[in-house]
């Protein structure tokens, strides 16, 4: 089924330079497992850092041509409505969960899925297509290593998580030998970056590092609680009733 | 000790004999008591005991002036059977009841398993404390998915009690089913009916998916994964955490984990909410998302290849230690992670990724089961984030026997086959 990654204009941690989301890199592997011919979506300036998503596995490049600071949503939108219609429409719509040096909000995957009409799925880790044709099997992180198994009628936009396996190897002559394609935009759009994404009415400032919470473990008094010496059977019951008690685990029906 | 508060200086002006020139009091005048302030006398010696942290041959005093818990405040009634708990500050209530709420504001809770995880309770405290706000008369209202409750239905009440000890006064039952897009629906409703000043969610996992889903379906902004939070400001960051944005706290935003205190005072009242208003409003968001999903099945983690710091429950080997096949077997049969301490890996008896401790992983999980272990300072930073220790050592002195919740002075060896035994019997 056809595949198409959508690639966030992300920043470098340290250096500040466009590059390529590591999340992103994730979603192109599993998009690679899926369709042999993955396709990439940038909307922004230029191709300098998604272009490394080729070297990733992408076979091609679709980069709408936007303004610096302009909403991305209605132009993604428009493309991929005009994708839908067409005889090959694009069944998995693959983006990370957050964007990488930008505002950071991880709304445009839950805007554009909104936009296209589409059913969205976020925190992917796997994904292999399903038994019936037009369905796809997604497994969502959950917390505590726990998966939520989803079978869904395609087409449909899935978010990545980070606990989805690492990217292909970079190649450097796949990256030389893809195709990227710039389309011009359609109409101008106002610059909606800043009050649209959530970002608020805020003044953007210097960050300052806070800290977080302690992990201070309750001091619960063993002595109200303490066993000398039992019976190892006895002790073996305390553990389990205790383990119940607090709602760790159950272990059927452990009562004589 | 309920007396009534005297006024010593009401008193002597009722005394006070002004007619002549100069002021005299009249001794005599017993009768003349002033209106005592109403307020009930306080008992210094109570208050002493009460802050008693622990029963340890070390005194140690919690004077932060903060109300107990109801679950310390049982912990205490049970130690001090001749002091009643309610009575440690007089003229506060036990229960907290906001009858007629100036506003509302939602905090929207995972409660997974039907409990209350760390995160949940930091949810609830961000909510009070924005409830809490200005003149305060805010109700915080915790929502629960339908399914978090009805899967303990035998334990409802308790699971009600822990919402209330978290600073929830009410608490309201989302029916939307398990799709996410049904539960955005339901919510987008209930915000619709009830219209809280603020919606609360936790940054991670359904909480986060749910309000990008809501703000979308509200048109509305989220600010999200806030770092730092008050009355007067919320905080998050940007780029790279190399910016940040301050505003006043807005209506939708999703906190980070370990960025506000759970709350700590009084129990609220976690009174349960009527759908009845607003159930059948705003069916604006009800999109064909259900259609789409044509299965949804939960798949639970296998603890034996979960990392350390991922993991809820971790069974740790120390020195007392000596058959590791049973130790292994016990890990499985308990669906625990298993873990070592320092000596242990340095013997070459478990993998250097099991150490827990300070050179080790430091844990997040809620339940540790130390056996075998005493306790070096390294070994307790690595389980400081544990909610529930479990402690088995021969050395009643061992300080992790201090840390346990439940202290079990044996030897480890004897105890394991012990639960394997119990642990087959029942079938796990």
């Amino acid at each position: 089924m056809k595949t198409v990654v959508l690639l966030s204009d992300a920043r470098h941690a340290i250096s500040g330079r466009a590059t390529l989301s590591g999340l992103e890199a994730r979603a192109i592997s599993l998009a690679a497992a899926l369709d042999p011919a993955p396709r990439g979506l940038h909307a922004g300036g230029g191709a300098e850092g998604v272009s490394a998503g080729l070297g990733h596995g992408l076979q091609g490049l679709d980069v709408l041509d936007l303004p610096e600071g302009a909403d991305p949503v209605p132009a993604l939108a428009a493309h991929l409505q005009a994708a839908l219609g067409k005889n090959d429409a694009p069944g998995i719509v693959l983006a990370g969960r957050r964007g990488e040096g930008g505002l950071e909000t991880g709304l445009v995957p839950y805007l554009l899925a909104d936009a296209l009409g589409l059913p969205i799925l976020a925190d992917a880790v796997a994904l292999r297509q399903g038994e019936a044709a037009g369905t796809l099997v997604v497994d969502q992180a959950m917390q505590k290593g726990a998966r939520r198994r989803v079978t869904i009628r395609l087409p449909a936009v899935v978010t990545v998580h980070p606990l989805a396996p690492p990217p292909r190897p970079f190649a450097y002559a796949k990256m030389r030998r893809g195709e990227i394609r710039f389309l011009p935009t359609a109409e101008a759009i106002g610059d909606t970056a800043g009050g649209g994404n959530g970002s608020g009415s805020g003044e953007e400032r210097p960050h300052r590092a806070r800290p977080k919470l302690m992990r201070t473990g309750g001091t619960a008094a063993g002595a109200h609680n303490l066993h000398v010496g039992p019976e190892p059977e006895e002790a073996a019951r305390l553990i389990l009733d205790y383990l119940e008690a607090n709602g760790i685990r159950r272990y059927g029906d452990t009562r004589g | 000790m309920s007396r009534p508060r005297r006024d010593p200086r009401g008193e002597r002006a009722t005394k006070t004999i002004t007619a002549a020139g100069r002021i005299r009091l009249d001794v005599a005048l017993r009768a003349a008591r002033a209106a005592a302030s109403g307020r009930p006398r306080r008992d210094p010696w109570r208050e002493w005991a009460a802050s008693l942290v622990d029963e340890t041959h070390r005194k140690r005093y919690d004077r932060s002036q903060r109300q107990m818990s109801r679950e310390e405040a049982a912990r205490f009634s049970t130690v001090r059977d001749t002091i009643e708990a309610t009575a440690i500050s007089p003229g506060q209530p036990a229960l907290r009841v906001i009858e007629k709420p100036a506003f509302l504001v939602f905090a929207v809770v995972e409660a997974a398993g039907g409990r209350l995880s760390r995160f949940d309770r930091q949810v609830l405290g961000a909510a009070r404390l924005l409830a809490d706000a200005g003149d305060g008369g805010g109700a915080v209202v915790a929502v629960i998915a339908a399914g978090a409750t009805a899967g303990d239905a035998a334990r409802g009440d308790d699971h009600e009690t822990g919402l209330g000890a978290a600073g929830a006064d009410r608490v309201l039952v989302l029916e939307g089913g398990a799709s996410p897009s049904g539960r955005s629906a339901a919510m987008l409703s209930a915000v619709e009916g009830l219209s809280p000043r603020h919606v609360v969610f936790a940054e991670d996992g359904d909480g986060a998916d749910l309000a990008r889903r809501l703000s979308v379906c509200l048109g509305e902004a989220l600010f999200p994964a806030v770092e730092h939070l008050t009355a007067r400001q919320a905080v998050r960051a940007l780029r790279h955490a190399k910016a940040e944005i301050g505003l006043a706290p807005p209506r939708l935003m999703t906190i980070g984990e370990d960025r506000a205190k759970p709350y700590e005072a009084i129990p609220c009242e976690a009174r349960r909410l009527d759908l009845g208003p607003f159930a059948g409003a705003g069916g604006t968001a009800a999109r064909g998302d259900d259609s789409a999903i044509l299965s949804v099945e939960i798949i639970p983690g296998d603890p034996a290849r979960l990392s350390l710091s991922e993991t809820d429950f971790v069974v740790s080997a120390g020195n007392g230690v000596s058959d590791f096949t049973a130790f292994r077997a016990l890990a499985a049969k308990l669906r625990a992670t298993p873990g070592a301490s320092r000596v242990v890996c340095d013997a070459g008896l478990m993998p250097r990724a099991a150490q827990v401790g300070a050179s080790g992983t430091v844990l997040s999980a809620d339940c540790y089961l130390a056996l075998g272990i005493s306790g070096a300072p390294q070994h307790l930073q690595g389980i400081v984030g544990c909610e529930h220790v479990i402690a088995v050592n021969t050395d009643l002195h061992a300080a992790m026997i201090e840390r346990a919740g439940l202290a079990i002075v044996a030897d480890a060896q004897r105890v394991m086959p012990a639960l394997l035994k119990l642990l087959g019997e029942a079938g796990a």
